[in-house]
């Protein structure tokens, strides 16, 4: 087992996490970018480069990099509109594209960006947002957001984005057209003559593994597809409920599948004040609940969309942050629980990647 | 017109510029340019990718607000002040009305 790296994004800053190679000891960085919005933080394991997305009330969204571990950080270009309206107001995520130095960055409001020199230039990818579906499209309570994306890591150009409330789009020819992969999600809202797939997505991840295998905590349910979102399963049936944010993986199993649910979109909390993370070990026939260690009374915070991440351990690792600032972690694939940080600010993502 | 410009510590912070800029411009908007064009990492700051004036900054000439947040057309007289402010709003969620989720959730 290698050392575990860990980003710990909040709403007043970075926190850069070092693991020992048993992952029980933790060495932590001072708060990096201290005062300003941690929207979202990743490694990208091409270039060894921590990415830091962050924004601040009046001064807007930048986009920094750090390759000494917090000691210095380099500003990258931000990615902006062109057309004289629209503004960038949050990068929501960013993430590694398919050859050397393509990045990238889902916005707010909206809109993907690539970058093919590492971030210092972007480009609006208006094949995402002029594509006809887009009309449609109307911000949920975050704000129209395109907040995953996944890109296939033996194919590319297989790109699959999801958003609040732009739905799944795929596209197989990186990027230059996308399909919507919305069909069969149930919007609970809606009577059944107005259903057309409900695009408030929560979380999305393609598992590297298996082509085709989705993973996704929608506003209104926990679904799996099988097809690149051609068909969608319900799989949270016995699940407390539908409503949840985050999702993670097993990177080595496309049947394990990780949900925190909520108590519904009117309460955004676990229920009874009671935390637990759910797991499905066989592609969501069925459920284990797994809380040993966590809080089981008077828990009334929201754990946010990114703000579960796991690692690539055997046992896995899983991590993940609350809106109260407390970081959780496990190093035997959930079974236990301990708690790794308190009094941080809300935690609004939670990445893990192996340290060589 | 021979304008000064004075910019807040809340974003002297961020950004390595002097407190006080003098500029020259007949209304916000030229003074503003002038002032970028000398500390090009101020554009980001201050305006948003459309060339408004950002949700949370203010721009007072004088005592007065700027009325055009928009073109930044509110004109100028000799000597007058232009202030850079942070607005105080900038401590409310940006994105989202009091009773609604963050923009995390």
């Amino acid at each position: 087992m290698s050392e575990t790296g860990l980003l710990v994004s909040t709403r007043k800053g970075l926190l850069l996490g070092r693991s020992s190679k048993d992952r029980t000891q933790w060495d932590w960085s001072d708060l990096q970018r201290g005062g300003w919005i941690v929207d979202y933080s990743m490694h990208d394991p091409r270039s060894g480069k921590v990415w830091c997305s962050a924004s601040h009330w009046q001064w807007g969204p930048r986009l920094h990099y750090t390759t000494d571990w917090g000691e210095s950080w380099t500003e990258a270009g931000t990615p902006a509109f062109t057309d004289g309206e629209r503004s960038v107001e949050a990068i929501w995520t960013v993430e590694p594209g398919g050859k050397p130095g393509l990045l990238y960055a889902g916005i707010m409001p909206g809109a993907m960006f690539a970058s093919e020199d590492d971030g210092e230039s972007w480009r609006e990818m208006t094949s995402l947002s002029q594509h006809p579906a887009a009309e449609h499209w109307e911000p949920g309570a975050a704000g129209l957001v395109i907040h995953h994306i996944s890109v296939d890591p033996e194919d590319p150009n297989r790109i699959v984005t999801g958003g609040s409330a732009t739905g799944i789009m795929i596209s197989y020819d990186g990027g230059e057209s996308w399909s919507v992969r919305n069909e069969g999600i149930f919007n609970e809202h809606f009577p059944a003559e107005f259903q057309q797939g409900a695009p408030c997505v929560h979380s999305l991840i393609a598992h590297p593994r298996q082509r085709g295998r989705l993973w996704q905590q929608n506003h209104f349910g926990q679904y799996r597809s099988d097809d690149d979102g051609e068909s969608w399963h319900v799989v949270g049936e016995d699940l407390p409920g539908v409503f949840g944010f985050p999702a993670a993986i097993d990177p080595r199993d496309p049947d394990v599948c990780y949900f925190v649910p909520h108590d519904s979109d009117q309460a955004r909390m676990p229920y009874n004040g009671a935390l637990a993370v759910y797991r499905t070990r066989d592609a969501g026939e069925s459920w284990e609940r797994l809380a040993d260690g966590l809080p089981q009374e008077g828990f009334y915070h929201t754990v946010y969309r990114h703000a579960l991440g796991q690692d690539a351990g055997d046992p896995l690792g899983l991590y993940f942050g609350s809106s109260g600032g407390e970081l959780y972690g496990s190093t035997d694939a959930g079974e236990h629980w301990s708690l790794m940080r308190e009094h941080l600010a809300p935690i609004t993502a939670v990445r893990a990647f192996p340290l060589d | 017109m021979s304008v000064e410009i004075r910019m807040a510590k809340g974003l002297r912070v961020h950004v390595d510029v002097p407190a006080t800029v003098n500029v020259d411009g007949d209304n916000a908007r030229e003074a503003v340019d002038a002032l970028i064009v000398a500390f090009p990492e101020l554009q980001r700051f201050v305006l948003d990718d459309a060339r408004r004036l950002r949700q949370h900054v203010n721009i007072y000439i004088n005592d007065a607000l700027i009325v055009d947040r928009t073109d930044l057309s509110d004109t100028l007289a000799n000597g007058d002040r232009l202030y850079i402010l942070p607005a105080v709003s900038g401590g409310a969620l940006p994105y989202s009305t009091p009773d609604s989720p963050t923009k995390w959730s």
